[in-house]
């Protein structure tokens, strides 16, 4: 047989080269050292200093970065309280930094391949979110995305993806994916509405949300922070909190003529109004805070909100009051979500069990492309007709990972099936090819094979049509399925097929 | 079927996927059975299995299903096991009951649509009517016995499982396509050789399929569910659909074609 390639062929080789390229990235992603950068905090010492998610860490001070383990033993040794310096050499830029606690950002190993895998096999968070009572149109669940984004984003969750899914009978939702870790509070976050509220005597003098709020403290121990953590009579302990927020001058201006009209009582702490200003987050009294008597002197925009939080330990109480201080701040930022939510989907997955998946998957394949080598063996008992066969299916699995990495497609399980179906028919097809050029007939090789063709595309037509109508039903959560399938049996008839046509000729011949 | 569906409201036995529900992953050794035993009086409708490691079989973890909503049913696990349940040894999926009533309406409207579609694209490419019909009768056949035998053995039918069928349909179509485009387009030899011609062809396709599903089935079986579902659903339809093309549209097509030579 003399090798001379058809221009069919040339195609498949070129696309098997970009499909590497897609998968592998160039330089190839395997010889990279490192850890990439996944989330900054905002307005970090990390951050004002130039570090940015996606960067890859490869140096610190010196000390080479390869993997995951040198970053976390570095880090660990080096920062023990006191203040020191670090140098970070990354492959954008060095950045030097002064501080006495660990650098706000996340870190993981660098992928290997340009693959990236769905939630259920990588690990994180998902919610399916709708209004509790009514049905949303496109632009309402959008107004809410924004708000629910922001909220997020404030509250320091990084990694996450958010928008908006209908399905099939109209129905408007809102999907929320967090990569890794979840948070715990997670569903109080995106599903409780935050409707802050202060009044004063019954009536609301403010609410949260850039309206009657222009600015809140955080991060900043001059004006948030825990102030004091006591015993309990109880055995447990509390943790106060307090922080500074900034009122609109309509906002400080109705506080003022409320309060004027409220009488003084002395106390030996001081003197202060005989109203509380009372806080309610979606209608639920949370603290009744004293209001100092200047506030009947002259309307105020700067005032301090605290409260406290209880644990069994110091260490609870901290925390809790932390926790509960960044919710408010985030409530009082971003204001009330605009609809009442129900959470009707909640999956959190652990890491650990996909990674242990991806394995059986391919253990799987394997076997798979075992049982498909022994039946064709079997029947054509020609090795090359047989390994043409079974390179084209392998080339085929090799292109479809390569179009999803190049179009950030997230390979979760339904995508997986998705292969699968499709290899499953583009050995069906070749098994077809193969057999209509083996017919004793008077036609030529070129007339079978095009005939071949004739009964390859009514099978791809079928399948194409019987895929569509899973892009939109169950609120696309399936939709991998079909856009795998798809992308599979495309490229089986506009490249694999033709090549492999091209490899029967020449072996027939 | 028709006796089922009469029995219990439903075609399929449906798992929490499609009634709503929780379905928990902990990283324990405990056995399946007896998490079932200590747990049923707790959570209603309760099921468990283990999951085994492919290379070792030794037990990895234990799946939990119940159609207890997720909080509580995170509360009573966490106090059966005695520690809190965290990403790192756990994995929750809820899903309402509503939500997945209509996750359910919804794929069955897709598998009737594909099959409408794909139908309609049947009686494009052979434009007569009896030929077309076989063959959608045929993959309407497959599924309803695949779907007979797998309430026979009580499977219980989750999302990836409708989707098996799904791609059932399309490889049910491929062979079918094959057999009348050789007995209706072509006029080399006689009807029987060219029939045999097909079954040769088609027959090899279904064994690639089969043999490679049920290989890999042999595989996954011990660790994911889904995987099972859906390779368990194909070889099971891979089975009848030779029966269904080789014989009963085989037959068809052959009376089809000597009535109208």
């Amino acid at each position: 047989m003399r090798l001379k390639l058809t221009w069919r062929m040339w195609i498949l080789i070129i696309v098997l080269l970009f499909s590497l390229i897609a998968v592998f990235g160039i330089p190839p992603r395997v010889f990279q050292k490192g850890v990439v950068i996944t989330s900054v905090e905002l307005n970090s010492t990390a951050f004002d200093q130039g570090l940015r998610q996606g960067q890859i860490i490869t140096e610190i001070d010196g000390t080479p970065i390869k993997n995951l383990e040198d970053f976390t033993r570095v880090v660990k040794d080096k920062y023990t309280g006191e203040k020191v310096k670090t140098t970070f050499l990354t492959n954008e830029l060095e950045v030097i930094m002064f501080s006495n606690e660990t650098p706000k950002i996340t870190v993981s190993s660098i992928s290997q391949t340009n693959i990236k895998t769905g939630l259920d096999l990588s690990g994180g968070a998902r919610a399916l979110i709708q209004a509790e009572g009514q049905k949303l149109s496109a632009s309402e669940t959008q107004d809410l995305i924004d708000v629910v984004s922001n909220r997020l984003d404030v509250y320091g969750i990084k990694d996450m993806n958010i928008l908006p899914v209908s399905d099939l009978s109209g129905n408007n939702y809102m999907l929320i994916e967090i990569a890794g870790a979840t948070p715990s509070d997670l569903e109080e976050l995106v599903a409780k509405q935050g409707k802050f509220e202060a009044k004063i005597a019954n009536e609301t003098v403010f609410v949260g949300g850039n309206q009657d709020v222009t600015s809140v403290c955080r991060n900043d121990a001059t004006c948030a922070g825990i102030e004091t953590c006591q015993k309990a009579s109880d055995g447990g302990h509390f943790c106060n909190f307090r922080f500074s927020v900034y009122l609109s001058e309509a906002a400080a201006n109705k506080v003022y003529q409320i309060a004027k009209d409220i009488p003084v009582n002395a106390s030996p702490q001081g003197n202060y109004l005989s109203e509380q200003l009372e806080l309610f987050v979606d209608d639920k009294y949370t603290t009744g805070l004293n209001i100092a008597e200047v506030f009947k002197e002259r309307p105020l925009t700067q005032i301090a909100i605290s409260g406290s939080e209880t644990g069994k330990s110091q260490q609870e109480a901290f925390e809790a009051s932390e926790k509960e201080m960044q919710k408010l701040q985030t409530i009082l930022i971003t204001g009330s979500l605009p609809y009442k939510l129900e959470i009707v989907k909640l999956d959190t997955i652990s890491p650990t069990l996909g990674k242990d998946f991806i394995n059986s998957i391919f253990f799987a394949g394997i076997a798979a492309i075992l049982a498909v080598s022994i039946v064709i063996f079997f029947r054509y008992r020609k090795i090359k007709s047989s390994l043409a066969l079974i390179i084209t299916s392998l080339s085929e699995v090799l292109i479809i990972l390569g179009v999803a990495s190049f179009i950030n497609w997230n390979l979760d399980l339904p995508s997986i099936a998705g292969i699968l179906a499709a290899i499953g028919t583009g050995i069906d097809s070749q098994i077809i090819i193969l057999d209509e050029a083996k017919q004793k007939e008077s036609l030529s090789l070129k007339q079978k094979l095009r005939r071949a063709f004739a009964i390859i595309l009514g099978a791809y037509f079928t399948a194409l049509v019987a895929l569509l109508p899973l892009l939109w039903a169950g609120a696309g959560l399936l939709k991998g399925f079909a856009i795998t399938t798809i992308i599979g049996i495309s490229v089986g008839v506009l490249v694999t097929r033709p090549a492999f046509t091209d490899m029967v000729n020449m072996i027939e011949e | 079927m028709v006796s089922f569906y009469s029995a219990n409201g439903d075609f399929i036995y449906k798992d929490i996927s499609l009634t709503g529900g929780t379905s928990v992953t902990v990283y324990e050794k405990t056995s399946a059975t007896q998490i079932k035993n200590d747990l049923s009086d707790k959570l209603s409708d309760v099921s468990t299995r283990s999951i085994y490691d492919i290379v070792t079989r030794e037990q990895k973890a234990v799946i939990i299903e119940t159609t207890t909503e997720g909080d509580t049913t995170r509360q009573v696990l966490e106090e059966y096991f005695g520690y809190e349940l965290t990403t790192e040894n756990s994995s929750f999926e809820f899903t309402g009951s509503a939500l997945s009533e209509s996750f359910y309406r919804q794929l069955l409207i897709a598998i009737l649509i594909a099959f409408v579609f794909m139908g309609i694209v049947v009686f494009i490419i052979f434009r007569t009517f009896v030929p077309s019909t076989a063959v959608i009768l045929s993959a309407f056949a497959d599924i309803l016995m695949t779907l007979a035998l797998v309430n026979m053995l009580g499977m219980r039918m989750s999302t990836a499982g409708i989707v098996a069928f799904l791609m059932l349909i399309g490889y049910s179509v491929d062979t079918d396509i094959l057999l009348t485009t050789r007995i209706l387009k072509r006029d080399e030899g006689s009807l029987n050789s060219r029939i045999f011609g097909a079954f040769k062809t088609g027959i090899t396709m279904t064994l690639t399929s089969l043999f490679a599903v049920v290989f890999a089935l042999f595989v996954v079986r011990s660790f994911s569910i889904v995987l099972t579902q859906i390779f368990s659903i194909l070889a099971i339809g891979l089975g009848f659909d030779i029966l269904n093309t080789w014989i009963t549209n085989a037959s068809i097509l052959k009376w089809y074609k000597e009535k109208k030579p």
